[in-house]
């Protein structure tokens, strides 16, 4: 299912939108962030990197690697402004440009709560295809994430095992992780058999690969030699610092925001030495660390969702595609607090107008994930977007022809313009409850989570996805077996 | 010709094809008396059933309703003398003290639909005014709203001087079951589509 409004583009003029950084401020920080490139630098620990950074210009010492700023600069003027990703199918859906803001869940978490049982037990393939299967079944996830490290399979293979089980449930982009870029290089074959060639899917990719330097300053050389791939092979690259105020950045959220900003472009700087107009969807992590208990706050942080916002509007300010976070929770479980974090987040989030937003249906600061509040998620974005759209005003939103025949005291139910109209203009919750309390009673007196667990079983059931042809699957289980043949 | 195609206008609540489908119907020499029974009122039938379950909102429940009305007038004339069973009669308004009728002219809608007559007495209807109108127009029921708290009380009242000439059902956001016993009342329907069975249990 897609949801007509996921873009606010063709509304771009009257959808509510809110800004964070002042142009100036963004000067400012974009400064700070050029300073700490050209004076600091950062640890690559890639030789083929290091090598292209010397050649470019840069000043090295061993890993150490000084850039100067219009290397950056022009790093920011060769990516392209805007990313289109197409389904499974090759059809263009979103378009990662403007304001237009779409989400999706999250990745790598190690734990999972079983729908069945309600248990928190290892997440498993299984989990994967059904979040795959949700995701193509909810209106407003607009592309799919794993919610998974998955445990039932070969030690270091996970990344390869979930792309499969993606690809066969789901129609949506996909955006993934990959251990390193032997099993990358898997993945990719994956998606051309899929897309039916190299070329096809860099004309359409529904694929975008995500990466994260180790703040602050380091580049890891997994991480890339991932960028370095990628980029070589055209497709739309994330590079995602994860930076915690207090911890791996100053404790301030301009600090916070230098750091993320400095990885993030020293990313942006290999990826288009590496082939110039590369894809590249910019954005980090940005949070604090917890004082008490050393956790990397997730949701809790009301600066999660400021410093998320106020990224955003630096990388529109440097006119790149951006990447966000949203939909995540520090709860353990389901819960009031879930509630509180989702909505605040996901609401931020649209509020900024990041292009792709992903961690939806996290809990417990991304350990683990479920597929209920992967629903919530879902209806809260439905919900938040139907504030984002902003308020139509026009002749025949105005209505004041239907005013004057329905005159005082009448009532607009029966109105043409009413049947209409009121789908349009007003959001229809799907498990939020308005009944009366007599109907609720009757109806078991559920609350929200029960209702949620109720529809993801539902959901699961009844989604099904387009299949892929035999000689695609069997392509796709090829790849698979050659991958696990070379990791024994 | 085929009365499922009425049937199906009925539920999809398309008012502008229903009198085409109707005159194709009767000019095929399908009995008016027919059409009523067996696609009209079997629509709405079906139309207050998707209600319940959750598959249909109110605007489309009203189209429904409204292509039902368009249907029944155009027949109507056309089975007088035959002497066409109604349903069921039933006057029905907003007591004494209380302007709100949003609600009321839902039920109405929705008892028209189902094919009952129905005398709708408006708002701010006095006691005085229920009890004429049972011995003028004997309906099988009187029909009572409220939306104010304060004005629950003359519900009550109303009852009280229909005193069992008539049956009688209550309905508004704040009436409930236990209130409808206890000013002893015949019925309480929580919404349109339940007043309509209320109505018809009522009548059997």
């Amino acid at each position: 299912m897609w949801n007509r409004c996921s873009t606010s583009n063709e509304t771009d003029n009257i959808s509510v939108q809110s800004k964070v950084l002042s142009d100036s401020q963004c000067k400012r920080l974009h400064n700070a962030v050029l300073e700490v490139l050209e004076r600091t630098g950062a640890e690559v620990y890639c030789e083929e990197a290091v090598e292209l950074l010397k050649k470019a210009g840069c000043w090295t010492d061993g890993l150490r690697v000084r850039i100067p700023s219009h290397l950056v600069e022009r790093a920011i003027s060769t990516a392209p402004s805007r990313v289109v990703l197409a389904d499974r199918n090759g059809e263009r859906r979103l378009f990662l440009e403007g304001n237009n803001t779409y989400f999706g869940p999250g990745p790598t978490n190690p734990y999972f709560y079983d729908l069945e049982t309600g248990e928190r037990r290892d997440v498993l393939k299984s989990d994967v295809c059904g979040v795959a299967k949700l995701t193509e079944a909810l209106p407003n996830m607009d592309f799919a994430m794993s919610l998974a490290c998955i445990s039932d399979c070969t030690p270091g293979l996970a990344d390869v095992h979930e792309v499969h089980a993606m690809l066969q449930n789901t129609t949506k982009p996909i955006v993934t992780w990959a251990y390193d870029v032997n099993n990358l290089a898997t993945i990719i074959s994956m998606c051309e058999a899929v897309a039916g060639g190299q070329e096809e899917l860099q004309q359409n990719p529904f694929i975008v690969v995500y990466a994260e330097p180790t703040s602050p300053l380091r580049h890891s050389k997994e991480a890339v030699e991932i960028l370095l791939y990628m980029s070589e092979k055209g497709l739309p690259q994330m590079y995602t610092p994860g930076v915690q105020g207090c911890a791996t950045a100053p404790a301030s959220m301009a600090g916070v925001l230098v750091i993320a900003a400095a990885d993030n472009l020293a990313g942006l700087v290999i990826n288009q030495l590496k082939r110039e107009g590369a894809p590249y969807i910019a954005g980090a992590v940005t949070t604090n660390m917890d004082m008490k208990t050393m956790i990397h706050c997730y949701g809790s942080s009301p600066e999660f969702s400021l410093m998320h916002a106020a990224l955003t509007d630096f990388i529109h300010y440097l006119k790149l595609p951006t990447w966000s976070t949203a939909g995540c929770s520090d709860s353990k479980v389901l819960d009031e607090q879930t509630a509180i974090e989702y909505s605040l987040s996901i609401y931020s989030a649209a509020l900024s107008g990041a292009n792709l937003v992903h961690d939806c249906g996290f809990l417990e600061t991304g350990i683990s994930g479920s597929l209920e509040s992967l629903v919530m998620a879902d209806e809260i974005i439905g919900m938040v977007r139907n504030i984002v759209k902003g308020v139509q005003v026009d002749d025949e939103s105005l209505a004041v022809d239907i005013i004057d025949k329905v005159g005082p005291g009448g009532n607009f139910l029966t109105e043409d313009h009413t049947f209409k109209n009121f789908k349009k203009e007003f959001w229809i919750p799907r498990d939020i409850d308005r009944d009366i309390y007599r109907k609720w009673s009757t109806k078991g007196k559920t609350t929200y989570g029960e209702r949620l667990r109720a529809r993801a079983k539902q959901m699961l059931q009844e989604s099904q996805p387009e299949k892929l042809s035999d000689d695609v699957l069997q392509e796709l289980r090829g790849l698979v077996d050659k991958a696990e043949e070379n990791k024994a | 010709m085929d009365l499922n195609s009425i049937y199906q206008c009925v539920i999809t609540g398309e008012r502008d094809r229903i009198e085409g489908l109707i005159q194709s119907a009767l000019s095929a020499g399908c009995k008016p008396d027919d059409i009523i029974n067996n696609t009209l009122i079997k629509g709405m039938d079906e139309v207050g059933q998707k209600m319940k379950d959750g598959d249909l909102f109110v605007p489309e429940v009203l189209m429904s309703a409204n292509t039902m009305k368009t249907g029944l007038e155009l027949l109507k004339p056309l089975i007088e003398g035959e002497e066409r069973e109604s349903v069921g009669k039933i006057a029905i308004g907003t007591v004494a003290g209380d302007l709100h009728d949003i609600g009321k002219n839902l039920v109405v809608m929705m008892l028209e639909g189902a094919g009952f007559e129905v005398i709708d007495l408006g708002v701010d209807v006095e006691v005085e005014r229920f009890v004429q109108v049972i011995e003028e127009e004997k309906p099988d029921i009187i029909g009572l709203s409220a939306l104010l708290t304060t004005t629950m009380k003359t519900m009550g009242e109303t009852v009280q001087a229909i005193g069992g000439k008539t049956k009688t059902m209550i309905g508004g956001a704040p009436v409930t079951e236990e209130f409808a016993k206890e000013i002893g009342a015949n019925g309480y329907a929580p919404d349109a589509v339940t007043a309509v069975d209320l109505a018809k249990s009522l009548i059997s």
